[in-house]
């Protein structure tokens, strides 16, 4: 039986050294797509937006409250124009995110305590970048609010001290616990990577069965029996080699760019290889379903593609339908990718994670009717 | 050129590979794709309080805050350790730490700081939680900065106004509700069509390498690029405009997202859209070996070009030769274009720059397979 493992395995490795197709599936590939992601996410934090500005004042104050917006990292002040109409062009144009307004008497009003409002118009069809840029209007604005409402109360207050308490008495402090970055590179390259990953598996799973049907070969590899140690044993290349890619997505996001990994890598390690099975068992179910290279990989396509908007993590589970959480149920990457998240952030305990990761183990099990449809299949 | 039609509408027909793609395919994902956001808005969120101050006031915060849409207050903890341990278990989302001696430092003037902590590993988790907790506790704080106004003699109108002398008003242009089906789906739409179609292509066209190798290429079909073209571009073109008909009117209607667009500018976009790709298939087709390269290299692109859109992440926050690459490709000038054109109600003259785009993608990419076509694969003699 362990020659007959040998066999498999060495007979595919042959062949990944031999086809330059496979080689690639292994390597470059999966590389190439995982330095695209990270190349495209590298900077982490947006800066200078562009944002477009209408001053009907025009006085020593709105400019100020413009100057403080332009001072903030996120936003740039790209366009000075006169009419709304003009600045709303722009945002369709998308060559401006968002329109800050400020009234004309704006600063007139304010001594007249008319409380005058500065008015943003944001793009909120680009959802992630209008929650950023909100979030530095809001702020910047405030800033300056304070700041003239310092500057008015100094005149009525008779010292400093009794001026701020008057602007501001309760403190927030906010802390984001885990990704403590406030960096959206570890958000999304932390999800995406195993999204990318898991669809290489699927994919190199099929093409190496694929290509033995193809080109009329399984007689010759199944010849002399052991056909299950031999299934096996030609999936192995394939877990070493996405093992050890997952392992050097984790290194990198983990090890290279400062964040802290606060769980256990061993349980990592083994919730990979799991994961890794997991995948491999399913990607040999859609092909046994008619034993047809193209369709299988039409099939993997269907399950694998969508798979990153399920994971939770642009979008949280709690909000989802639950046909959403029923689809979600059947990816393995979205069990894989709680157990990264809680591991890397708060290190819960092997206790914690044992559901989550009989979840996984469970896909392994319909190997039972992959092997019986290849039984029938060779018996034909 | 009708025997050419009937011999292409033969091949597509008979290959389960591409028609599972580009009708099972097709229908399928513009199902499955919408589903994670097809509930709407971010529900309610589960916050553990720890009040070390137990106070009138510090109760009123904890009230102003249970009463924000975002926010479920579910816990009480003694301890900010206590409460920390619940969000490892996952129980809750975020907490909040109301310090002791919060009222008696109000009245002597200490600014106390309130502690705000939530789970920023699900982004969206993070905002919501965030955006409750402040609106709750700066309405408290306003509530008392008024009062404060008004014990150093301001009066009540004053004091109202007084504690902050402007505000910011925000408008939310086009998806006001912040919805994430508009958000995601509209563009996500453009790339299904396009990736979909690019594997039938693939596989047809490999198909014929295939066939090339093994001496089943007629002279006929090596002598009549043109048709075979032309038949390519107009049955692809027939199924996919129906598919795009499909998406964009009872696909759009079905999420609730909105169409702005009017019809005729929409389906003129469509159509070059429509062109560029079925340029760019058939190019990607006569490259491939074999039938089975087509769908790993589509399913590998997808979420780098998504990526590189710009609709999600700022494209002035990635390098720009990404951005670059990316339009070379007809889904990102195309996403770019429809959602101008149908989410934010650009004029049609707006968004030329990327028709001009398509169109010349169109023309390169044909040219590139007729030349593929004609001179790498020479016929035998």
């Amino acid at each position: 039986m362990f020659k007959a493992l040998q066999f498999a395995f060495n007979t595919e490795l042959l062949e990944i050294k031999a086809s330059l197709y496979k080689l690639l599936l292994v390597t470059l590939l999966p590389l190439g797509s995982f330095a695209l992601l990270i190349v495209i996410f590298s900077k982490g934090v947006a800066t200078d937006l562009p944002i477009v500005v209408v001053d009907h004042d025009k006085s020593k104050l709105s400019k100020r409250v413009l100057f403080n917006l332009d001072a903030t990292s996120t936003l740039k002040i790209k366009y000075r124009v006169e009419s709304t109409q003009e600045a709303i062009k722009l945002i369709k144009a998308t060559k401006a995110y968002a329109l800050v307004e400020v009234p004309s008497h704006f600063s007139r009003d304010i001594y007249l305590h008319k409380q005058p409002k500065v008015t943003a118009f944001l793009n909120t069809q680009y959802i992630l970048i209008g929650k950023i840029i909100t979030a530095s209007l809001v702020e910047s604005i405030a800033t300056s609010a304070g700041e003239v409402a310092f500057v008015k109360n100094l005149a009525s207050a008779q010292n400093t001290q009794k001026s701020k308490e008057m602007i501001t008495p309760i403190a927030l402090q906010i802390t984001p616990f885990f990704n403590t970055y406030k960096n959206y590179f570890l958000f999304l390259v932390s999800a995406l990577l195993p999204a990318v990953w898991q669809i290489f598996i699927v994919v190199a799973t099929i093409v190496s069965f694929g290509t033995l049907f193809k080109e009329k070969k399984e007689q010759e590899f199944f010849a002399g029996g052991y056909m299950k140690t031999k299934i096996i044993g030609k999936l192995l290349p394939y877990t070493f080699a996405y093992m050890l890619l997952g392992i050097g997505f984790l290194m990198y996001i983990y090890g290279t760019r400062g964040w802290v990994f606060q769980g256990s890598f061993a349980l990592m390690l083994f919730a990979m290889f799991l994961t890794v099975v997991a995948y491999q068992v399913v990607a040999l179910l859609f092909f046994v379903t008619g034993f047809d290279y193209a369709r299988s990989l039409s099939l993997g396509a269907v399950y694998t593609a969508p798979a990153f908007a399920f994971l939770g993590v642009t979008f949280p589970t709690s909000s989802m339908n639950s046909f959403a959480l029923f689809w979600r149920d059947l990816l393995p990457i979205a069990h894989y990718m709680e157990i990264q998240i809680s591991q890397a952030n708060y290190g819960a305990d092997v206790f914690l994670e044992s559901e989550r990761l009989w979840y996984i183990f469970a896909f392994s099990f319909l190997i039972i009717p992959v092997f019986m449809r290849f039984k029938k299949r060779l018996e034909q | 050129m009708i025997r050419t039609f009937q011999r292409e509408l033969k091949l597509i027909f008979s290959d389960i590979a591409i028609v599972l793609t580009i009708f099972g395919g097709v229908v399928l994902y513009s199902f499955l794709y919408p589903q994670p956001y097809a509930k709407e808005s971010v529900s309610a969120l589960a916050v553990s309080v720890v009040d070390l101050d137990r106070s009138e006031f510090s109760r009123d915060i904890i009230y102003k805050l249970n009463a924000t849409p975002q926010v479920d207050v579910i816990r009480h903890d003694m301890s900010a350790k206590d409460a920390k341990e619940a969000l490892t278990c996952g129980l809750i989302k975020a907490i909040v730490v109301i310090p002791a001696h919060l009222q008696r430092d109000l009245a002597l003037h200490i600014s106390p700081t309130i502690a705000i902590g939530a789970d920023s590993s699900y982004f969206l988790i993070y905002g919501a939680v965030l955006e409750g907790a402040m609106k709750s506790v700066l309405t408290a704080s306003a509530k008392l900065k008024v009062a404060n106004l008004l014990k150093s003699g301001v009066p009540i109108a004053g004091a109202k106004l007084e504690y902050t002398p402007f505000s910011l008003n925000t408008i939310n242009l086009f998806n006001a509700n912040n919805s994430y089906t508009q958000y995601v789906v509209p563009a996500v739409f453009v790339l299904i069509l396009q990736q979909t179609l690019l594997i039938g292509l693939g596989i047809l066209g490999g198909g014929d390498n295939e066939r090339r190798k093994k001496g089943l290429y007629t002279k006929e079909e090596q002598r009549d690029t043109w048709k075979i073209f032309l038949a390519r571009f107009f049955i692809f073109g027939v199924i996919f405009f129906v598919h795009l008909l499909f998406y964009f009117g009872f696909s759009y209607e079905m999420f609730g997202i909105t169409h702005l667009a009017e019809v005729e500018d929409l389906l003129f976009l469509g159509l070059v859209f429509l062109l560029a790709v079925i340029a760019l298939g058939l190019l990607f087709g006569a490259l491939l070996k074999g039938r089975e390269i087509a769908t790993p290299i589509i399913l590998f692109s997808s979420l780098p070009l998504v990526f590189s859109v710009g609709f999600v992440w700022p494209l002035e926050a990635m390098p720009s030769f990404i951005h670059t690459l990316a339009l070379f490709i007809p889904s990102t000038p195309a996403i770019e274009a429809f959602l101008k054109l149908n989410q934010m109600g650009a004029s049609l003259e707006s968004v030329m720059e990327s028709v001009k785009i398509l169109l010349i993608q169109a023309f390169v990419y044909t040219s590139l397979a007729y030349y593929v076509h004609k001179r790498v694969y020479k016929p035998r003699s």
